[in-house]
């Protein structure tokens, strides 16, 4: 039988699953099926698991013996997931689409994979990325750059490309991203998916390779804003495994408006020539369409803003420098012959690092070293704190901040390759809920159209601390869920 | 506004080989970023505000060491470019004269 692969989503393959209108095996064959039509020309896998099937067919007893008792399944039970490449799964490659980790099989399972598996879901594959999570194009990774759906000579955004791109072509259900400045919600967006990046501790990091430890949150890509939310009430809570995490009692997030979440946007932000006209026309639609459902949309300001794209390159890259300090060729990971113990070291990272990894090194390593800590490192963690300030002060009149999620729609492979300061733009309306700690949505808003091609477009919305609720709620009336 | 022999000296400390053709590269990138960055200089800030996200604060565990099994062990090994038995091997770290 044929599964409608396109407008399934977490409730109906469940529901089919326990109804019997096809088995986990049939399922999970049918998106391999995709995988193997479309990933030669998408490159959104790296690995197909080769026990998915195996995994399927353990998830059918579950579902039969559920059937049979009448009693209740989890509900991700024999539904194919696909995972980013630098979230481990133990007993798997885990390279972060870098030729360090090449051939690192883990040997411990991410918390997020705990729980999903405890769930049933079948892990049918790793996703290609920019190496170790640094780019916004997946162009960085060391196998490949991976194609947008929707326009083959298009970028299908970074670093979790590979995941928004599964989830687009139908090769996964849904897929799990990681998201530092925005590599969850710009990929998601450019390839017409929802994308979360919860409150910063909301979801454990353990088992996800480091990238910005102050930044870097696990979080879903799905078709609709209810998996998106099933997703996150899976892997969210505390974990002994990571203490930045959190829980339900951590923050008390209060709401300004009485019957619905206010809106703010700030106009400030969004005048100037930086963003393609198409992109704002769909975002006023998209305010348009709050305001029709009941909406108060207003205007607010966050005078610090311009600031977060300089801040969170210089944060990031330090926290980079340190994080990726652990690959030596010692304990894992690719090793080259020096001349001594210390030469090891310089062979193997210059063999194993591609330049994008290098230059974020050693931009960290500079904004860290003696004489610069104070002009750099120290002042950006100065003005981290006073956006964030902008933001909660902002969230005293409003609920939710709306923003396009980028500045224009994929653009196409290469075209940005060479200019590393014009690449870093792109992450312009994402990267304050990672220098914040606050909730982001991404959900698709509607298309531009280049070339005979249309090409989705992302609304994003960030909530306050620990507010994903309201998140959920004003993207699924968004998207009529 | 970054010299060669500073990137040198950031190699250096990253324990990371350049060749000359990257230095020239990597040289004008960094101006480009660091050209970038510098607005934050611009920004009049309170010296003293402590960069936390959200409501992250220290967080204590019982100074306890916990065992590992032996697959553990062995998987851990395993991974390790150079081991001999039980241990990780590396080159001599104190040169003998």
């Amino acid at each position: 039988m044929t599964i409608d692969l396109k407008n399934l989503t977490i409730q109906k393959a469940h529901d089919s699953l326990m109804g019997g209108d096809f088995t986990s095996v049939e399922l999970t064959q049918a998106y391999l099926d995709e995988i193997a039509k479309k990933n030669k020309d998408i490159n959104a896998y790296l690995e197909v698991f080769g026990d998915a099937l195996e995994a399927a067919k353990k998830a059918d007893v579950k579902i039969e013996e559920g059937r049979r008792k009448n009693e209740s399944v989890p509900l991700l039970t024999g539904i194919p997931i696909a995972i980013k490449d630098n979230i481990l799964i133990k007993g798997k490659i885990a390279s972060a689409a870098s030729k360090m980790l090449e051939n690192y099989h883990a040997t411990y399972n991410a918390t997020v994979i705990s729980k999903l598996g405890k769930e049933g879901a079948v892990f049918i594959g790793r996703t290609n990325m920019d190496e170790f999570a640094m780019g916004g194009s997946t162009e960085n990774s060391a196998f490949g750059v991976t194609k947008n759906p929707h326009d083959l000579s298009r970028v299908a955004g970074g670093s979790s490309g590979g995941s928004a791109a599964a989830v687009a072509m139908d090769g996964a259900l849904f897929a799990l991203g990681t998201d530092t400045g925005g590599s969850i919600r710009q990929p998601a967006s450019f390839c017409g998916q929802v994308g979360l990046k919860a409150t910063y501790g909301a979801v454990s990091r353990y088992g996800a390779i480091a990238m910005g430890s102050s930044l870097d949150q696990i979080g879903p890509i799905t078709k609709t804003v209810t998996d998106a939310e099933i997703i996150f009430n899976i892997i969210k809570g505390r974990d002994i495994h990571d203490s930045t995490t959190i829980d339900a009692t951590t923050y008390s997030p209060k709401r300004v408006g009485t019957k619905k979440p206010v809106i703010g946007v700030p106009r400030d932000f969004l005048s100037g020539d930086g963003i393609d006209k198409e992109v704002m026309a769909a975002f006023e639609a998209s305010l348009k369409s709050f305001q029709e459902k009941g909406y108060e949309v207003k205007d607010i300001s966050l005078p610090n803003i311009a600031y977060s794209l300089p801040v969170y390159y210089v944060v990031m890259p330090a926290e980079v420098s340190s994080n990726l300090a652990r690959y030596d060729g010692v304990k894992y990971g690719l090793h080259v012959e020096g001349k001594d113990v210390i030469d090891d070291y310089f062979e193997t990272r210059r063999a194993g690092f591609g330049k994008e990894v290098i230059r974020r090194i050693l931009l960290g390593t500079y904004v860290l070293s003696s004489g610069y800590h104070d002009a750099y490192y120290n002042r950006a963690n100065a003005v981290r704190a006073m956006i964030t300030q902008d933001f909660i002060k902002a969230f005293e009149s409003v609920d939710v901040i709306a923003t396009p999620t980028t500045p224009a729609p994929a653009f196409k492979i290469g075209e940005k390759a060479n200019d590393p300061v014009a690449m870093y733009l792109e992450d312009i309306f994402t990267v304050t809920a990672n220098i914040t700690g606050m909730p982001a949505l991404t959900v698709p808003c509607g298309f531009a159209e280049r070339e005979d091609k249309k090409l989705p477009l992302g609304l994003q919305l960030t909530a306050r601390h620990g507010d994903e609720k309201t998140l959920f709620e004003v993207g699924k009336e968004f998207l009529g869920e | 506004m970054i010299t060669p022999a500073e990137l040198k000296n950031l190699a250096k400390l990253a324990r990371i080989k350049l060749t000359e053709d990257d230095k020239k590269s990597l040289v004008k990138e960094f101006d480009s970023i660091l050209g970038y960055v510098d607005q934050l200089k611009k920004v009049e800030v309170s010296m003293d505000a402590e960069a936390r996200v959200g409501a992250v604060k220290n967080v204590m565990r019982a100074d306890v060491a916990l065992d590992s099994t032996p697959e553990e062990r062995e998987a851990l090994l395993n991974e390790a470019p150079h081991t001999e038995g039980d241990f990780i091997v590396v080159k001599k770290i104190i040169a003998q004269d």
